[in-house]
């Protein structure tokens, strides 16, 4: 069965499917993590007293997973800037009867280039969320060294659920990319635009985790 | 196309520049080491700021159309009833009596 409106617009929404899906999604991932902050603000504001969060958690290791994750978003929208601009003209191309033969020598070069482009992004992309984790496991190694666990206090409780639960979007959005990076970049060659959304779509996703962590990294770290 | 796409990407690399100027100030503000409330309110801004940032530009949400805004202003009014209807409602220490053991200490 055919997934209706992959690339061209509804007329009703103005939208593709994937991206007013995506953002429908979004909009559950806020209330989720809403009611995980909303926690965090009414125990910390009861508590009669709080944990300097600097001095338990390491701020210069954050600071580093927090431009780690903004360096995975540039290049996250920069493997979408590589492809989506070539995507009509390949979609053209592969339409045509004689597809191979309407590919000036230059227009192929061109097409080859995003996709290489397109791959070294996308797998920095990938790299940066690894460099997370490691980071996070690294953290995580050095609270539990210490003997400092969820049901320590209050506090420790928040961290883990809240840091935990990202790590498991950065989990889900490296296990998308990579699909994107390896077997699913074929659809570029059948359906270019398709997957050319494909790639803003979880674009969308992967810089919505990059913003859930710009609100985390303040809030559990700072202050 | 190509002067789009240049074009587009120069401004990623602006708003990366921004996002890390402002994560910079994030970091050197919490060094000053000031009372709670300013320190939250500045904190909070600066994250609100560069959130607005990612979701303005590597989001695609500035000139999107408005079956995106739609659901997106719902959620923002029920994330803010959500905050605001726990707190009132469970939050009295915040309005005047305090929660005797209910929290524990380090």
């Amino acid at each position: 069965m055919e997934i209706p409106y992959t690339t061209e617009v509804r007329p009703d929404t103005g939208l593709t499917n994937p991206k007013l899906g995506i953002w429908l999604f979004l909009a559950s991932e806020v209330m989720l993590f809403g009611s995980l902050f909303s926690s965090y603000v009414l125990l910390r504001s009861g508590a009669p007293t709080w944990p300097v969060q600097h001095e338990v958690l390491s701020v210069p290791l954050a600071a580093l997973n927090t431009v780690v994750l903004i360096a995975s978003s540039v290049t996250m929208v920069m493997a979408w800037a590589s492809l989506a601009p070539h995507a009509a003209a390949v979609r053209d191309r592969l339409r045509s009867p004689n597809a191979r033969a309407m590919a000036s020598p230059a227009e192929a070069s061109a097409e080859a280039d995003s996709l290489k482009r397109y791959r070294l992004f996308m797998g920095l992309t990938l790299l940066g969320g690894a460099i997370f984790l490691v980071v996070k496991a690294i953290e995580y190694g050095d609270k539990f060294s210490h003997h400092l666990y969820p049901a320590t206090n209050n506090f420790l409780g928040l961290y883990f659920t809240l840091t935990g639960l990202h790590a498991l979007h950065v989990i889900v959005g490296m296990i998308v990319n990579a699909y994107l990076w390896g077997p699913g970049t074929r659809m570029w060659r059948s359906e270019p635009e398709r997957f050319a959304n494909r790639i803003e779509v979880a674009g969308i996703y992967w810089h919505f985790v990059d913003v859930v962590w710009i609100f985390l990294f303040p809030v559990l770290y700072l202050l | 196309m190509a002067h789009d796409v240049a074009a587009q990407v120069r401004g990623y690399m602006v708003v990366f520049g921004a996002l890390l100027v402002l994560t910079l100030a994030t970091v050197g503000v919490s060094y000053l080491r000031l009372p709670e409330t300013p320190a939250v309110l500045i904190g909070i801004s600066i994250a609100l700021t560069k959130a607005a940032l990612v979701a303005m530009y590597f989001m695609h949400l500035k000139g999107e159309k408005p079956m995106v805004y739609w659901p997106l202003g719902l959620t923002a009014f029920l994330f803010v009833g959500l905050i605001a209807g726990l707190l009132l409602s469970e939050g009295d220490h915040l309005f005047g009596t305090q929660f005797g053991d209910a929290f524990t200490t380090d």
